[in-house]
């Protein structure tokens, strides 16, 4: 027993993990498969009878994984684009300019004490941060990233948006309540007032929308802007899609709206008192809040996933040539097109450059081939795949987004509580109103039924 | 240099003045006693002949015999500085009237002076210590501060070595410490 | 020693007053666990309907330095503060009776560590003062253009804090840019980057060099596109306009009841500032404008700031093309011993009047070396301005007086 006690001794902190997690993983999938084996007949008939429970299952999960790596990736832009406007450098160590920073963030709040304040009520401190990022999780949900690709098409999916959205006041309510400290009080009571303020603006500037488009379903939407981008609806709600982006603005949190984290007034707001993995949530909360506003301004107001353009059909690329119907030839090509195409690529750095060492033109050729690959394989699938089209252009368009969100925290101040709720109940709902009565008068009239 | 404001000063504070007009560079200096600081301080600050309404400055001063409150004023009808000294203050209960009244902002002049030489300012409203904790119980700008004294009446006196004194006591007599003829 | 208590019990209160201090009074509350000793005290901890106290305690990310400030609150609005000081108290004053008066130029130069320059001025100007020296010409101008020089950097870096309590993350590194450049400048010139040590009684403790003066040509070739540019980011934005217009307004009558001066008293209209009103150094032959406003709110301040930054800047200039040759230190003895007697000595710098009181007993150390702080004048103002403001514009209206609290606690 010794001896099994001093070689664990002698683990570092990795072998340990290393140690306990695959086994465990190994057992889980030996029962696993013996399940599946055992019991897998019924189970998978009843998957194949209601496929529609599949389809959702695996949308879930591919929503829930899917978040934290946006999150990682807006949380480094921010830090990168931040400093660059203050003229800084930003991350620049983790990674090839500090792109890994994230990942290194991520796994440091896990590995943090979990420690709550005394006289706080620890079932709803932790809970808190659940309730703010499942509500952020759940609106990625009716997201429609491209054609078939989007985890459920509810026909009230705007609704839907709207009531999940305000479950985070809920959460930030529990989290400034439950901190037992008056800095977390003021922020939380203050994020719940600034929340649920814009909330009417974002709903009511939606409304007009939904007057043209007669459908709350986010895909419909999208297909109804397909075409040029003069069938995009930011052309026939411009006031709806200014104010929507304002209140979005405010509804994420973001500056010039960001007095709930405002740290030189309150230290940092209702997540005071929340450090570690806790905090953690938090913070992925406000990222993945600040992508989904920008998915929402672009599904609703800019086209979706559609092209600016339409491709007539008379020059419609149609690539039929099928790689399967070659039977051995494929697997020839696979073989022998890389190396050769790595070897031609190398060949004109190695000769031209006398000093380089044949193994660093291999590496270039190497690394100009995968250029060369993606390029071509993302062309093919760009061109004949529809939703992957649609995802790049949906993906840019809310980047462009998340881009001005970040480009605006690091330029504005931010606004005062009393200036914001004035802003929001004095300017902004009766501008959506105005919005809303025009939309109405205007469909009457040029379409008198 | 101004001599004019010399002769008014003269004229009109001559009897309660307890040392000569003394003026120096740019400076004019009046000594008073310190049950007549309100009514100087007010009538520099009221009256047109001499305006004073900016206080610079407010320090306490231990010369070693006697302890002074030094206000420093500024005006616009003279040149000068006016140095105004509240002199004769007993070391043992030094009590002076605060100019609170005539300017807000010098509470916390003479919450400083109080705190660093236990000046008691009547008329204060907020006459506590600003820079010491608030149970600290010496007064750090008197000539006969000493330190070792301090910490050993400190909660974690005697506890270790360095915290025990090792200094003679009762060095700081009234004969020992510092003094000036200001 | 005691025994310790019991598990999960506490020990039993003394009757000593300073135990009963230094145990917590309640983990939550900053309300002092004595009873109030000062009427003020009294009015301020004793809480009314609806008000809490909330403490803005010594580590917070924007008092300017480690202030403590007990705000009582009633939702959102601040009712009244107490400001607690002490955190910085390094005792300067004492200090300096123990050193020489050379040896104290250097115990002033941490009192408002980003104008240096300007806590040394009128120790160095008191005693030479008291020894009746004249100061070499050359050394005079110097002592302006480094000064000037100082108050630019100074400003620079209030307007960085001023929107960095607004919230705006960029314009403070902005302003680190500026101070940077005249941070490089002076450490050509007195061998430091922040805590000068450059004048001496007499002069200057160095002649001006080729590096400094090529970092100063360079830097005056593009001083004011570039400050220009860096101050576009704040005045034409909307929102920090919006935000410092109408705050905090302080009128003539409260400015010299408060004791203010310098450029917040210069935004109430006063146009009182030292270096015209009681001319010292080589001021008299410089031309110069006094920059002022009417309104006495934040904007106000922060504007008669920026107009103080283009006039040092003409100052500046002539320093460079009127700089007379000479000795950059006058000739003194190396022991000094003033005669007997008290002298004060005031300036204008970036906060305020500088002002220092010595007292000499003919020996050579310092009897009495009194300093005179703006900060800490400034910071009473704060008590009379913030009542009736929300917590944000609380924070704005304490950026707008520029405190430093190593001034304030000397």
């Amino acid at each position: 027993m010794t001896a099994v006690a001093r070689s664990w001794g002698r683990l570092t902190l990795a072998g340990k993990i290393l140690f306990t997690v695959i086994p465990i993983l190994l057992l889980l999938t030996a029962g696993l498969v013996l399940v599946v084996v055992l019991f897998g007949k019924p189970v998978v008939d009843f998957l194949a009878a209601n496929l529609w429970l599949v389809r959702f299952l695996v949308a879930a999960t591919a929503v829930l994984l899917m978040s934290v790596p946006t999150a990682f990736l807006i949380i480094y832009m921010e830090m990168k684009v931040i400093a660059l406007m203050n003229l800084r450098i930003g991350p620049d160590r983790v990674g090839p300019f500090g792109s890994l920073l994230s990942v290194v963030h991520g796994l440091k709040v896990l590995m943090k004490e979990d420690f709550s304040p005394t006289g706080s009520d620890r079932l709803v401190f932790t809970l808190a941060p659940v309730v703010v990022y499942m509500s952020a999780v759940m609106s990625l949900l009716v997201l429609p990233f491209a054609p078939g690709l989007f985890g459920a098409d509810i026909n009230i999916g705007l609704l839907y948006l709207f009531a999940v959205g305000g479950l985070t006041v809920v959460g930030l309510l529990m989290a400034g309540w439950s901190s037992f400290n008056k800095y977390s009080l003021l922020g939380g009571l203050r994020s719940a007032a600034q929340v649920v303020s814009y909330e009417i603006p974002l709903t009511l500037s939606v409304v007009g929308l939904l007057i043209l488009t007669g459908t709350m379903s986010l895909n419909q939407i999208s297909l109804n802007q397909a075409g040029w981008f003069t069938n995009w609806y930011v052309f026939q709600q411009p006031l709806g899609a200014l104010i929507f982006f304002i209140a979005a603005t405010a509804e994420g949190n973001r500056t010039p709206f960001d007095l709930t984290e405002a740290d030189s007034e309150i230290v940092a707001g209702f997540a005071t008192e929340y450090s570690g993995m806790r905090f953690g949530f938090f913070f992925f909360a406000e990222y993945v809040n600040v992508f989904i506003i920008s998915g929402l301004f672009v599904a609703l107001f800019l086209g979706g996933w559609n092209a600016p353009i339409a491709w007539p059909e008379a020059w419609a690329i149609h690539l039929t040539f099928d790689p399967g119907s070659t039977g051995m030839g494929l697997l020839f090509a696979l073989l022998l097109i890389p190396p050769i195409l790595i070897l031609a690529l190398a060949a004109p750095f190695y000769v031209g450059r006398s000093s380089l060492p044949w193994w660093q033109a291999l590496i270039i050729g190497f690394v100009l081939f995968n250029v060369l690959a993606i390029v071509v394989v993302g062309g093919w699938a760009f061109i004949s795949l529809d939703w992957v089209a649609g995802l790049l252009w949906f993906l840019g368009k809310t980047y462009v987004f998340v881009f001005t969100f970040v480009w605006m925290r690091g330029t504005l101040p931010r606004v005062r509580i009393d200036q914001l709720m004035g802003f929001a109940w004095k300017w902004l709902l009766p501008a959506s109103l105005l919005n809303l009565f025009v939309t109405a008068l205007a469909v009457i009239v040029m379409n008198p039924r | 240099m101004d001599a004019a404001l010399k002769r008014r000063l003269e004229a009109r504070f001559g009897d309660r003045l307890t040392a000569p007009v003394y003026q120096r560079h740019d400076e004019t200096e009046i000594r008073i006693g310190p049950g007549d600081v309100p009514d100087v301080c007010r009538t520099l600050h009221d009256e047109p002949d001499f305006q004073f309404v900016l206080l610079a400055d407010l320090a306490g001063v231990d010369t070693g015999s006697v302890m002074q409150v030094v206000y420093h004023l500024w005006g616009d009808t003279s040149p000068d500085w006016l140095r105004v000294v509240a002199d004769g203050l007993s070391r043992d209960d030094p009590r002076v009237p605060s100019v609170t009244f005539l300017w807000q902002g010098a509470e916390w002049m003479e919450r400083e002076a109080y705190d660093m030489f236990g000046i008691t300012f009547e008329g204060n409203r907020d006459l506590r210590r600003i820079y010491m904790p608030p149970d600290y119980q010496s007064f750090p700008l008197r000539k006969d501060f000493f330190l070792p004294d301090d910490a050993a009446r400190s909660p974690g006196a005697g506890v270790r070595h360095m915290e025990q004194v090792h200094a003679p006591r009762n060095t700081r007599t009234a004969d020992t410490i510092r003094k000036v003829r200001a | 020693m005691t025994a310790a208590p019991p598990h999960g019990q506490r020990e039993a209160p003394s009757d000593d007053p300073r135990v009963q201090l230094d145990e917590a009074a309640g983990v939550f509350e900053p309300v002092p666990p004595y009873p109030p000793r000062t009427e003020r005290e009294a009015e301020f901890y004793t809480l009314g309907d609806g008000e809490m106290f909330i403490n803005m305690g010594p580590q917070h990310p924007s008092t300017h330095g480690v202030l403590r400030i007990v705000l009582k609150l009633d939702g959102e609005v601040v009712v009244d503060l107490d400001p607690v000081l002490g955190y910085l108290h390094r005792g300067v004053e004492k200090l300096c009776e123990n050193a020489d008066y050379h040896h104290s130029i250097a115990y002033l130069d941490p009192l408002e560590y980003i104008s240096s320059l300007f806590c040394e001025w009128p120790g160095v100007l008191a005693f030479e003062k008291l020894l009746d020296v004249q100061v070499p010409r050359r050394a005079e101008y110097i002592r302006v253009l480094s000064t000037e020089l100082n108050r630019i950097l100074s400003h620079s870096m209030f307007i960085g804090w001023m929107a960095l309590d607004l919230g705006g993350l960029t314009p403070i590194l902005y302003g680190l840019i500026e101070r940077d450049e005249i941070a490089e400048m002076l450490a050509a010139l007195t061998g430091q980057r922040l805590l000068y040590n450059y004048l001496r009684i007499g002069g200057v403790n160095g002649d001006l060099n080729h590096e400094f003066m090529s970092r100063l040509g360079d830097w005056m070739s593009r001083a004011t596109t570039q400050i220009e540019a860096n101050l576009g980011l704040l005045n034409e934005n909307e929102i920090f306009v919006r935000r410092m217009r109408g705050l905090g307004v302080m009128d003539r009558e409260t400015a010299f009841r408060m004791a203010v001066t310098g450029p917040s008293l210069r935004a109430t209209g006063v146009p009182l500032d030292f270096r015209r009103a009681h001319p010292y150094s080589v001021f008299p032959e410089l031309e110069f404008d006094i920059p002022t406003r009417d309104e006495g709110d934040c904007l106000a301040r922060y504007l008669v700031r920026i107009d103080e930054i283009k006039q040092s800047l003409r100052i500046i200039d002539q320093c460079i093309h009127n700089m007379p040759d000479g000795p950059v230190m006058a000739k003194l003895p190396r022991l000094l011993r003033p005669r007997p007697g008290r002298a004060y000595a005031a300036v204008e710098g970036p906060r305020g009047q500088y002002a220092a009181y010595v007292v000499s007993d003919g020996t050579d150390q310092p009897f009495r070396m009194r300093i005179h702080d703006p900060s800490f004048v400034h910071l009473q103002s704060v008590g009379v301005l913030m009542p009736g403001h929300l917590i944000a514009d609380a924070m704005a209206v304490m950026a707008s007086l520029d405190p430093i609290m190593g001034g304030v606690d000397k």
